[in-house]
């Protein structure tokens, strides 16, 4: 019995894990894709919340108005770029 | 039923197997389907294990002593809730419980990125089955759980009694989780190089990961510690035992990568850095899994020794190579977008924090490997004492004290010396303060690092106490909320941060009580008969009778203690000892009277029929305050991991400078 029980679950697991193999779906966008996208907008809200921080830091007084000056130019260009690199992404996938 | 279990493990291996294969095919173009079909074979393995453990639990359960394991650590009176925890009182058992809980991290990985990393995820699930494999072919081939023995004992031998307590149930479990979350981003580092996405992506899938993993390898060593102290009998807590420090060096990796981690993310530095310490802190965990199970070393946990040794050491060396040629193939994509521009900067103090974090672990590894270098190297076993392992430790924690309280008061990049002179007077008031009762507790200059680490940690979390301070004001000001409000602001708007922050006053909690303890805790021992009265550093203990008794499990031996201070009685004490009727072994039963200035913990060496109690007395300072640190580090790590909406602020509109465009 234990073992009829361990080929029909064995069977099963190997039905299941051999399915998508098997159906030959056609197959969607190539990985990586969205993954570009993503990091993108990742790396973005990673500079936004730069941008609050230094923002937090320079009025809890962590940070000279030249020191702040300096840093929030930069992060704001970097989000900038970031912000132009998303949209050419989009419109390339939108085409 | 063992049949079942076997089976069960079996379909595991070749599921884990297929799984490797089938991602690493899926990878080749067109072959995405392949991809599915592994992470629904990571769904088998899950399932195929969680079969096993069930199995082996309900043999436990069920007194099946026909099974080696079961017969080995559990018995007729064993009760049921030390039942459940044999399945890792054994060597097969506690690998079984590793591959189970690594297979659950593996589905939760594939959950997760069902569509996300897509192009990593073939190597992740690569990986992650890689491991498997291993696990499950020692646990298939080399030391099974449903091994049977012939001829069927009557009962078995019972589970270690040293392992009969609260914290065993929960400590080792933990550690695992810990262990095996760890391979996770270690998985995510090693799909980056081979696919060579070396952006942050995989750094933000696995931030969560890594917090989390720290978080249980911390509770994991607390808990631990605890059971030296309450369980061991010998008024400590943390011995440099080679097992414990198996659970501190990846810990202390880990601590490293989250800080560095972060100059990555903000800086786009370290990034070889933080590949180095993936793959370090992963390597560490099996190492400490090594360390438990070759018995190359003696150790408290002696009960955890085999011969699994050589196909750990096996596994650890393929890590270690093959990860470290694939980085240095990879070494000129990994180039740092940026410099340090100041030694003064919170990405500088990130990487003094890095060195010294990685320092320790190495001294520990160092440390802990002596004995057997020095039997390789000379022919003789020199074991490396407590005095070396506290000389390297203390200065180093204190240097991380500093920097603790330091860091998060330097902003990124530089810092003006104006700025440094605002930030730091108020701390360094504190500190000077501070200095006063250090001086005087530490006067004949024998104790000047637990003085130092009073200092130190006074100057910390007063640097703490401004950054919430001053944060809580900004949000006043900003938001009109109140008081209270700005407090819970911060946390909803920079969990991260604050919870980190959290942490660290965890972190400074622990480090002053160790040094407290380690410097000012005294201890005496006492022969007292029935009525008589006995003083150690100031406490008065008097001897009310002895207790015996005895049931199926175990015989017990107490004596109870009237404890006095100036002749205030404020407690009775009953420390005791337990011998095991089915090992005949002994397990001290300490008495601890815990305060958050200080425990009275008394362990009781002897009971003669007459009545003479033989007792151990330990004053230990402070001893709470590690326990609390403790917590409040778990505390500030879930905050720091708790899943929420990105703050929309000041920062949503960007003037976008160059071309005009306001967004967000």
């Amino acid at each position: 019995m234990a073992y009829l029980i361990i080929a029909v679950v064995s069977v099963l697991l190997v039905a299941l894990v051999a399915w998508p193999v098997l159906r030959a779906a056609p197959e969607g966008s190539p990985p990586g894709q969205g993954d570009d996208m993503r990091a993108v907008e990742d790396e973005l809200q990673r500079s936004l919340d730069a941008i609050r921080e230094i923002e937090m830091d320079h009025r809890a007084g962590n940070l000279s108005d030249e020191d702040f000056a300096e840093l929030d130019r930069d992060e704001r260009a970097r989000a900038v770029e970031l912000m132009n690199r998303r949209d050419s992404m989009s419109a390339g996938g939108a085409a | 039923m063992t049949l079942v279990g076997r089976a069960a493990l079996l379909l595991a291996f070749a599921a884990a197997l297929y799984a490797v294969g089938a991602a690493l095919w899926s990878r080749r173009a067109g072959q995405g389907r392949f991809l599915r079909s592994a992470e629904r074979s990571v769904w088998a393995v899950f399932a195929a294990t969680t079969t096993s453990v069930v199995v082996m639990w309900t043999l436990l359960l069920a007194n099946r002593f026909d099974v080696a394991d079961v017969a080995g650590y559990s018995n007729l009176t064993l009760g049921w809730r030390y039942k459940i925890t044999a399945l890792w009182g054994s060597q097969a058992g506690s690998l079984l419980l590793w591959m189970w809980f690594l297979s659950i991290a593996a589905v939760l990985v594939v959950v997760t990125n069902r569509r996300r990393n897509r192009e990593l995820m073939p190597v992740v699930v690569a990986v992650l089955m890689g491991v498997a494999v291993f696990f499950t072919s020692v646990l298939s081939f080399i030391t099974s759980p449903f091994a049977t023995v012939s001829p069927v004992p009557a009962d078995g031998r019972g589970l270690n009694p040293l392992l009969q307590n609260a914290y065993m149930e929960s400590h080792p479990p933990l550690l695992y989780v810990g262990y095996v979350g760890l391979s996770i981003p270690f998985a995510f580092a090693i799909a980056a190089l081979v696919t060579r996405r070396l952006d942050s992506t995989w750094i933000t899938s696995v931030r969560r990961w890594t917090i989390l993993s720290w978080m249980f390898l911390t509770v994991g060593i607390i808990l631990g510690s605890r059971w030296a102290y309450e369980e061991l009998g010998w008024g400590g807590y943390w011995a440099w035992d080679p097992v414990e420090n198996a659970a501190l060096m990846p810990w202390l990796v880990a601590t490293a990568f989250l800080h560095s981690v972060m100059v990555q993310e903000r800086r786009g530095m370290l990034r070889i850095w933080n590949m180095v310490l993936v793959v370090l802190t992963f390597t560490l965990a099996l190492f400490g899994t090594f360390l438990t199970r070759s018995g190359i070393l003696s150790s408290v946990h002696a009960f955890g020794e085999s011969t699994l040794g050589p196909y750990f050491l096996a596994l650890i060396l393929v890590v270690l190579a093959g990860s470290f040629a694939l980085l240095i193939s990879r070494m000129s994509l990994l180039r740092s977008e940026n410099s340090l521009e100041s030694y003064i900067s919170r990405e500088a103090i990130f990487l003094y924090n890095n060195l010294l974090l990685v320092g320790l672990a190495f001294a520990v590894f160092w440390g802990t490997m002596f004995p057997v270098l020095s039997e390789a190297v000379q022919g003789q076993k020199i074991t490396v004492g407590q005095g070396f392992f506290d000389q390297v430790a203390a200065p180093i924690g204190l240097a991380l004290l500093l920097f603790t309280g330091v860091g998060p008061l330097i902003p990124w990049r530089t810092a003006s010396r104006r700025q440094l002179r605002r930030r730091f007077m108020w701390p360094l008031v504190v500190a000077a303060i501070a200095v006063v009762p250090a001086v005087f507790y530490a006067q004949d200059g024998a104790h000047w690092w637990a003085a130092a680490a009073i200092i130190l940690g006074a100057f910390t979390v007063a640097c703490i106490v401004g950054e919430f301070w001053r944060g809580m004001a900004v949000r006043h000001q900003l938001g009109g909320v109140s008081w209270p409000g700005a407090f819970g602001q911060l946390f909803v708007r920079n969990r991260r941060r604050y919870g980190g922050y959290i942490v660290h006053l965890g972190v400074v909690s622990i480090i002053v009580a160790i040094a407290c303890q380690g410097a000012f805790s005294s201890q005496g021992d006492l022969a007292l008969r029935t009525g008589q009265t006995g003083e150690v550093a100031g406490y008065q203990f008097t001897n009310e009778g002895g207790t015996r008794s005895r049931d199926d499990h175990k015989m017990s031996v107490g004596v109870s203690l009237a404890v006095s201070e100036g002749g205030d009685q404020f407690t009775t004490m009953v420390p005791g000892v337990d011998v095991f009727t089915a090992q005949m072994q002994r397990s001290s039963e300490v008495a601890v009277d815990s305060s958050p200035f200080r425990d009275v913990y008394v362990v009781l060496v002897g009971l003669t029929p007459d009545g003479l109690a033989r007792i151990s007395v330990f004053i230990n300072p402070m001893m709470m305050w590690i326990w609390i640190g403790g917590i409040v580090m778990v505390i500030g790590a879930l905050i720091a991991v708790w899943p929420g909406r990105r703050p929309r602020g000041p920062a949503a509109v960007i003037p976008a400078g160059a071309d005009g465009r306001v967004r967000e």
